[in-house]
């Protein structure tokens, strides 16, 4: 029943929502479902770690790897939907584009995303994935200007194709469990095929042509780099809180679903294959965004192409693989998660009051807007991987792991994309915080919510740059056990 | 072996054939209705095979699976298709990036290379070559319509022609999947194609043509 009511409560909230005509009462329903739903996310989590695994019927499951990112999304929609109070204000009211439709389509993608991480079936799992494309698709052209209508359709598009061909990766898998004898009706129970790798070895080929599928297919959705084209679009011209949920949410889920394949992977045919290909797209999303970061002139979009190239820094952790680099994959999935998030707001905010997202055009933000711009500068900072912020530990982590595989490659080209994106964060933002105070239309006026939000992620990002609390390391070694 | 099993196994047999035909069609096709209504056709072949499979070895979640075909596939996205043409009151033309004749050449081509990409597979696993052949065409030929048409519909359909490939290829190798599974995604096909329906709209009312080739603001 605990898991049931994950996804009861954000479908119903959706629903709800949309009957609330006046905007501040469906603010206060999405806020009530949101909560709810929080302490849903809580007590299974809690519930999993107290025992190991969690079922309910054939298709809903949940175990260690699903509580970590369950943990993960469940902090990243509390600080999304509280932020978002402060930035709706702004939406001017339209049919199709006041708040309630905005809160009923995030509550249908929380239902969506859910859903992929408490399948127990990768059939079922790619279902899911499919159907957060289209929920999050309206979203993206939330505003119907012309770079909304062109992002929404090039998202729906790109991304439906890629998932096609995670759909074909999975059927060839099916092709291998159903080939070596396992039973028809659990061949895509994921729990069913850890247990029966050892025999998914026979068809070596079948295994290696599924993966290739679905890390190109889920890799779609990750932005790993040929397939990334989508990513930038739909990130800058979704309102600010769905980039946030995007970037630190989706990418995660997707990702998630890989690492799913690629445990039943490794466990059939030994770790070498599947690990080489992470290696690649992860090596190749690094190099490629770290670059594009430097010529980038749209604020969102520069994050957006940070968010490609972290995703490649967990591939790398991944692909590397061992206690320490998934271990640090893992940690850096929720490290970036909390700074892309703050950096996503910080965004919004500047946005609110320059009107504008060109870089060029912003000068003076530390004078005009203080507290906006000591959030960009500690979310970038964190972005980076300095101390003492949480990505540091976990791209320490990975780069400990490279070292000591002896991945001298990898590592070295991971140190040289890591400090091209530094040079090019502080080439973009220098000019943009120092200088004179502008005449900014300084309409902007912070809420006590906006100052909890950015608060509470600059904390998480010290105190998981400190010390990891141990009852989140105890989790994260607990999703470490499901992958080896 | 009686007659209807006979039957059913030709069918089986030169379904793969029809479907070429259907891809061939589609490639010479102009007007975005006629590909539709072999869309609509190539579906039919597809769940008569379904029906084939299904009465070959006596299971019934084939026939489940092959009344979604019709009702999804044949009918529904079709239809709505057909009325998002009719509404959007725009040209019919496919507005193709290369001529008739050409795009016939190279969809030949790529029925060609499906055959040889199967080769080895369809002999390891002992599977039906012609219709393994005929899913990965499908496959191609989608993504083929995808990136040499122009109009915003037909990378719908290009999408739809695509996706036949990967239900034809769950088909011929294992069966099908799981009824809820096939369920689960025939509900996702039906939501996308809406949902693609209504960006058609919004990219009619925003850009005033339906040229995706034009849709090039975002860059880098």
């Amino acid at each position: 029943m605990t898991l049931v009511f994950l996804l009861l409560i954000p479908l119903l909230a959706a629903l709800i929502v949309l009957t609330c005509k006046r905007p501040r009462r469906a603010v206060r329903v999405a806020m009530s479902a949101g909560a709810l739903e929080v302490a849903a996310i809580a007590n299974a989590v809690w519930r999993v770690r107290a025992a190991g695994m969690l079922e309910c019927g054939r298709y809903l499951r949940a175990d260690g790897l699903t509580a970590f990112f369950l943990l993960s999304v469940g902090v990243i929609l509390a600080l999304v939907l509280v932020y978002s109070i402060g930035y709706l204000r702004h939406i001017p009211a339209g049919r199709f584009s006041s708040p309630r439709w905005f809160y009923s389509l995030t509550f249908v993608f929380v239902f969506t995303i859910m859903a992929v991480y408490l399948s127990a079936n990768l059939g079922m799992l790619w279902i899911c994935v499919e159907s957060t494309t289209l929920a999050s698709a309206l979203l993206v052209g939330f505003y119907n200007t012309k770079g909304a209508v062109e992002a929404g359709w090039k998202y729906l598009v790109v991304c439906t194709v890629g998932i096609a061909f995670a759909l074909f990766g999975t059927i060839a898998l099916y092709l291998a469990a159903f080939k070596s004898g396992v039973n028809p009706e659990s061949a895509l129970d994921w729990a069913a095929l850890m247990n029966a790798a050892s025999s998914l070895g026979a068809n070596r080929d079948l295994i290696k042509l599924s993966f290739v599928f679905v890390a190109v297919g889920y890799g779609t959705k990750i932005g790993f780099v040929p397939m990334h084209s989508w990513l930038p679009d739909a990130h800058a011209e979704a309102p600010t809180p769905i980039s946030a949920l995007l970037s630190a949410v989706l990418l995660n889920c997707a990702m998630y679903a890989l690492l799913r394949f690629d445990a039943i992977t490794s466990h059939a045919i030994g770790s070498e294959f599947s690990h080489t290909l992470l290696l690649i797209f992860g090596g190749l999303s690094v190099t490629v965004a770290a670059l594009l970061m430097v010529v980038q002139r749209d604020l969102k979009r520069l994050l957006a192409y940070s968010s490609i190239e972290h995703m490649g820094i967990v591939a790398i952790g991944v692909g590397i693989g061992g206690p320490v680099g998934l271990f640090g994959a893992l940690l850096h999935t929720f490290n970036h998660s909390v700074a892309k998030s703050l950096m996503f707001f910080t965004a919004g905010n500047v946005r609110e009051s320059y009107d504008t997202l060109r870089m060029r055009r912003i000068h003076g933000m530390a004078r005009s807007m203080p507290w906006t711009s000591a959030g960009l500068v500690v979310s970038s900072l964190a972005i980076v991987g300095m101390p003492p912020f949480g990505l540091f530990i976990s791209e320490f982590m990975i780069l400990t792991a490279a070292f000591s595989a002896s991945r001298y490659l990898i590592a070295i080209l991971l140190m040289v994309s890591l400090s091209i994106v530094f040079g090019a964060l502080l080439h973009h933002f220098q000019p943009m915080l120092a200088g004179k105070r502008v005449s900014v239309p300084a309409k902007l006026k912070l809420l006590p919510t906006d100052f909890a939000v950015m608060g509470a992620c600059a904390a998480l990002l010290v105190v998981f740059g400190v010390r990891i609390p141990d009852a989140f390391a105890y989790l994260l070694q607990r999703a470490l056990v499901v992958l080896q | 072996m009686g007659l209807i099993e006979l039957a059913a196994a030709k069918a089986l047999a030169s379904s793969a054939v029809f479907l070429f035909v259907t891809l061939l069609m589609m490639a010479a096709a102009k007007r975005i209705s006629t590909c539709i209504v072999l869309f609509s056709a190539q579906s039919a072949i597809m769940a008569a095979e379904i029906l084939a499979v299904g009465y070959a070895n006596k299971s019934i979640e084939s026939y489940a699976v092959a009344a979604l075909v019709i009702v999804v596939k044949v009918v529904g996205i079709p239809y709505l298709l057909f009325r998002i043409v009719r509404n959007l009151k725009a040209s019919q033309d496919v507005a193709s990036s290369t001529t008739g004749a050409q795009s016939v050449f190279i969809m030949a081509v790529l029925i060609l290379l499906s055959f040889f990409a199967v080769a080895p597979y369809a002999r390891t696993l002992q599977l039906d070559e012609a219709m393994l052949a005929a899913a990965i065409a499908l496959l191609l030929a989608g993504a083929f319509l995808m990136v040499s048409r122009k109009k915003a519909l037909m990378q719908v359909i290009g999408l739809l022609v695509l996706e036949n490939g990967i239900l034809l290829s769950a088909l011929t190798t294992t069966f099908g999947m799981p009824l809820v599974i096939e369920i689960g995604i025939f509900f996702d096909l039906l939501m996308g194609v809406f949902l693609m329906g209504l960006f058609v709209f919004r990219i009619r009312d925003t850009f005033e043509h339906l040229d995706v080739s034009k849709l090039r603001r975002l860059r880098g």
